[in-house]
């Protein structure tokens, strides 16, 4: 029937959230750390931009120290050794591309990738965290924004002569994305995060942001539909 | 600029329109993948009217398929997910077709006004079932003559009658047509009183009992219709107006004797040049299209960007007086019964 309920919030005390929530907060904290780093690196690369990434790398920075507090506020431990191995693949990725001044796969894997994946997850979450999270998430998810708009605008500047190298680094890291989600599916399941919907909020997210830098229809549905499909 | 928001009647259409448009990751992928896709909008179009006119328009699928409607928060967010993506696009007036209107008023959309960084703006959007409404009811007062049938004796049938659509119509037959008897059909019972009270008239009667009265029949319930119908116990002639989503009754009745019409179908006086209706399975895909998506282009037509359909019961005969009007100017008609059944008749 056309019936239907709204979702009520998870009971944030149980020790069954507080596990799933040692490995969800540690992937966020570590995603966090990882980001800084990486805007840091990049900004090895165009000294002209540095200032400017900079200025994201402190942002996620707060990030950071903001959903620590989270974890603290439910008395939960970050799993962080389970983070470290989480990221492993993307963060190989990530330095690989870096050693070989491949700007173009760096900006889509830290700007663009994990930006939209945050993005997504924030959005979700926001829907089902408790009051103290939820207040921290809303303020980050808007910089991320601001550091998704960073890199389409690189990337569109560049399209004419990086759009091949988007494409291979695409095939390459998004379904790292996908196995990624996977992964911790059934701990967001507990957090009422379901995966059906992360992944519809990160495909509307990655989407966006490829229809910004120039990308066609078309083109952008292969892309993105490369991961799930 | 003017939106339709739209779906496909099935899952298995879904998979063949995406594979026709180059979509073929997500036409291969199963029904999860679906329920994961983000609206797409698929196509722009121009739009000339019979005076002159001219509009833009774009389509936008949901990615909502009907075999969703038991997923409560999918099929929500396919809805809130495709206005969110209508009104990024800057687009003024959009219709919420097929199911994606019912979705919306039954899952009481209207509490989701934020969707992620967006504020839906309501005034953008129109369920279209004014249009619609106007559509089904000329539909009946031009075909069922054809068909011999006297709408001053008839007795017409309702299925849905205190739906949005079933309760506009049932006023404009009561009040412009005269239609000897209207026979009100729908699950709850209060609703009809009421209705009833309203109309000043009319006669409640289950759908078994309705049918072998009526001499029209007019299909507006918001279900798959999965209901196995005598042929037998109908009248000749009957005129069946099939304005449900999807419009499956014709096969139900092909041959019996009983005239099937496609109910809320209009046809533009010239080609479009969008490929859209094609998908949709309509008979001229270059010209007909449903009366909801027609209502968000005369609201463009006429520069008149506000929520013209809107919520449950509010359609009023000024209003289907309103796009009625529209819709002949523009150069919109309702679809008929087919010419070669005419002729057979004559
Ligand atoms: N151009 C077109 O072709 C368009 C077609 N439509 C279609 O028109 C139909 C009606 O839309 P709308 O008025 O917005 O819907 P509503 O939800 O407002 O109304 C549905 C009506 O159907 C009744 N109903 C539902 N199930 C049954 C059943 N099993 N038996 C008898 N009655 C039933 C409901 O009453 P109760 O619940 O009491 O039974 C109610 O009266 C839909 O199928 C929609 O897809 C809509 C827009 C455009
Ligand atoms: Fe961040
Ligand atoms: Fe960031």
């Amino acid at each position: 029937d056309l019936e239907g309920r709204d979702g009520s919030l998870p009971d944030f005390t149980t020790e069954q959230y507080k596990d799933a929530y040692s490995r969800i907060n540690a992937i966020v904290i570590e995603g966090e750390k990882e980001a800084h780093d990486n805007y840091v690196a990049i900004g090895t690369v165009i000294p002209e931009k540095a200032d400017e990434l900079k200025k994201l790398a402190i942002m996620e920075l707060r990030h950071m120290k903001g959903f620590t507090a989270c974890g603290k506020n439910l008395g939960v431990v970050a799993d962080m050794e389970f983070a470290q191995r989480f990221f492993a693949p993307l963060h190989g990725n990530f330095q690989k591309a870096l050693e070989n001044g491949k700007i173009t796969t760096c900006f889509l894997i830290q700007a663009i990738l994990i930006e939209a994946f945050a993005i997504s997850a924030y959005h979700v979450y926001i829907r089902v965290a408790d009051p103290f999270a939820k207040k921290i998430t809303e303020g980050v998810v808007k910089d991320e924004y601001l550091h998704l708009n960073y890199g389409q605008e690189w990337l569109k500047a560049n399209l004419a002569t990086c759009k091949d190298e988007l494409i291979a680094a695409n095939k390459e890291n998004l379904p790292l994305i996908n196995s990624m989600l996977d992964q911790v599916a059934n701990d967001a399941q507990v957090l009422y995060m379901e995966k059906e919907e992360l992944m519809e909020e990160f495909m509307i997210a990655y989407q966006d942001s490829l229809m910004e830098i120039g990308l066609d229809a078309r083109e952008i549905a292969r892309m993105a539909l490369a991961a799930i499909a | 600029m003017f939106g339709l928001i739209g779906h496909s009647t099935s899952f298995d259409d879904a998979k063949k329109k995406a594979m026709d448009l180059g979509y073929d990751h997500i036409a291969q992928g199963d029904l999860d993948v679906w329920c994961s896709a983000p609206p797409q909008l698929v196509e722009h179009v121009n739009i000339v009217s019979a005076i002159g006119k001219n509009i833009e328009g774009a389509y936008i699928d949901s990615c909502f398929v009907p075999e969703m409607l038991g997923r409560f928060k999918t099929a929500r967010r396919k809805v809130l997910n495709a206005m969110e993506l209508a009104q990024k696009k800057g687009i003024n007036i959009t219709a919420l077709g097929g199911f994606t209107s019912i979705i919306f008023e039954n899952f009481n959309l209207l509490q989701n006004k934020q969707v992620r960084n967006t504020t839906l703006e309501w005034e953008r959007f129109t369920t279209g079932n004014t249009h619609t409404a106007w559509v089904i009811c000329r539909q009946l007062e031009l075909n069922a003559p054809l068909l011999g049938i006297d709408l001053k004796k008839a007795r017409v049938a309702v299925v849905g009658a205190t739906g949005d659509i079933g309760s506009a119509v049932c006023r404009w037959l009561s009040e412009r047509t005269g239609v000897q008897e209207l026979l009100l059909v729908a699950r709850q019972q209060q609703p009809l009183i009421e209705l009833q009270k309203s109309l000043g008239g009319g006669k409640i009667l289950g759908l078994e009992d309705a049918l072998p009265e009526a001499d029209v029949v007019i299909w507006v319930a918001s279900l798959p219709k999965t209901l196995e119908i005598d042929k037998a116990k109908l009248r000749k002639p009957c005129l069946m107006i099939d304005g449900g989503y999807p419009k499956n009754l014709d096969e139900k009745f092909n041959g019996s004797g009983v005239h099937v019409l496609k109910g809320g179908i209009v046809e533009f006086f010239t080609d479009i040049g969008w490929s859209m209706m094609e998908l949709a399975a309509m008979e001229k895909p270059r010209r007909e299209m449903f009366a909801c998506f027609a209502e968000a282009m005369l609201l463009e037509f006429e520069g008149c960007h506000t929520n013209f359909s809107w919520g449950r019961n509010n359609i009023t005969l000024e209003k289907m007086d309103f796009i009625g009007q529209a819709s002949e100017k523009h150069g919109f008609s309702v679809i008929g019964l087919n010419p070669k059944l005419q002729a057979a008749i004559a």
